[in-house]
């Protein structure tokens, strides 16, 4: 409102040859002082979804590694899902060449036919 | 509006694979025909469609990208293994001329007389306008270092300033090449000197132009607000193509100028 209040007062033009800068008046005022906008100001469409939901430490498109998880009872791994069922590869040991596939259902944690790791469904919305 | 639970582009269907594809085909096929029947209608339509196909392939990436924000930093990766790929098969395609010099020069046959240069051959003094040349792409390379620099800062003139600053000197470099071409005592005809000279430093030439192209693209997306400081891929590619361009310059000046003068 101070700003509005200013430029009310002060001719644009005396603005100017007071800051030293030449008459712009197409430059955005939300642009950085430099003249380069940041993804803040900028970005926009999926990649701004990702980039300001990485911000707040979410990830809804997956893009970071899965947190682990030991696969105990009391610390199942968490596998995220939009459905109420997901397809579930254990790799048992590392550098087993054969993956253990299953389908995870909603509710009670599964354990691997093979190695007995425990996994939970949790549900999730689309992000959009 | 798609709903995915990617971070990835599923681009829409495209006709310029197609039509890149029959500019390719029309190409070739219109250099076998200029070759035997001297016309070049076929070739030149090839050429204008695959300017065409560039010209709206790239301006699609770039609406994607810019205007759409399909560009999510697992995409921008994926961008960026590619530029790598293929800047690494440019090496490869650079590493067989200087195969071809290399086996040519470090054992001349008689028919060369036995040395290199060969007997006849005047070569260019490599410490004349060679050595602006190497001087200006030097320069040209710490321009875009800086312009590079100029928009991770946010500063918008620095970055115009130095880009342009880059391109100039790029076309400085063409300027003095092409002169030096009109003046050079030897041909592509004058034996396998000539051959090795003029298809290595000739591919060259073709790739500066290239990369100027793209730094001009670069500066024009920068006048229109296209980069942010932390999100510039376009930028960088050009960035790094030119850098190419420059390292293949100083193989070439130490190996043929240099050396084999």
């Amino acid at each position: 409102m101070a700003a509005r209040l200013l430029l009310r007062t002060c001719p644009l033009r005396v603005l100017q040859l007071r800051g030293g800068t030449a008459a712009r008046p197409l430059q955005r005022a939300m642009a950085s002082a430099g003249g380069i906008p940041t993804d803040e100001e900028q970005a926009t469409g999926l990649e701004r979804r990702t980039l300001q939901a990485l911000k707040q430490g979410k990830d809804p498109y997956s893009i970071l590694k899965p947190k682990q998880y030991t696969g105990t009872k009391a610390d199942p791994h968490i596998v995220p899902s939009i459905g109420n069922k997901r397809l579930v590869g254990c790799l048992c040991e590392e550098d087993n060449t054969a993956i253990v596939w299953f389908w995870l259902h909603e509710g009670e944690p599964q354990r691997c036919p093979e190695c007995g790791s425990h996994y939970k469904l949790v549900h999730h919305e689309l992000p959009h | 509006m798609a709903h995915q639970a990617h971070a990835y582009h599923m681009v829409d269907p495209s006709p310029w694979p197609l039509t890149g594809a029959v500019s390719a085909l029309l190409m070739t096929s219109g250099l076998a025909i200029w070759m035997h029947f001297h016309s070049t209608t076929l070739m030149s339509l090839g050429l204008v469609l695959l300017l065409l196909t560039m010209y709206q392939w790239w301006r699609d990436i770039i609406r994607e990208g810019t205007f759409q924000g399909h560009h999510t930093p697992p995409v921008q990766k994926g961008l960026r293994y590619g530029m790598i790929l293929f800047i690494t098969s440019e090496v490869f395609f650079f590493l067989g001329f200087f195969w071809a010099f290399y086996h040519s020069s470090l054992a001349p046959t008689p028919e060369l007389g036995g040395c290199w240069p060969p007997t006849g051959i005047t070569t260019l003094n490599p410490f004349e306008v060679p050595l602006l040349n190497t001087a200006v792409l030097l320069a040209s390379g710490v321009t875009v270092t800086w312009a590079h620099h100029s928009i991770m800062e946010g500063q918008r003139k620095q970055a115009l300033q130095s880009l342009a600053l880059t391109i100039l000197l790029g076309f400085y470099f063409t300027a003095l090449q092409a002169m030096e071409y009109y003046e050079a005592p030897f041909t592509i005809a004058d034996g396998v000197y000539g051959s090795t000279f003029f298809v290595a430093t000739g591919f060259h030439g073709l790739h500066v132009i290239i990369g100027s192209t793209f730094l001009t693209v670069c500066l024009l997306r920068q006048m229109l607000h296209h980069f942010t400081s932390e999100h510039h891929f376009g930028f960088e590619a050009a960035a790094w193509y030119w850098h190419f361009v420059d390292v293949v310059w100083l193989f070439l000046y130490i190996s043929i100028y240099w050396w084999g003068s």
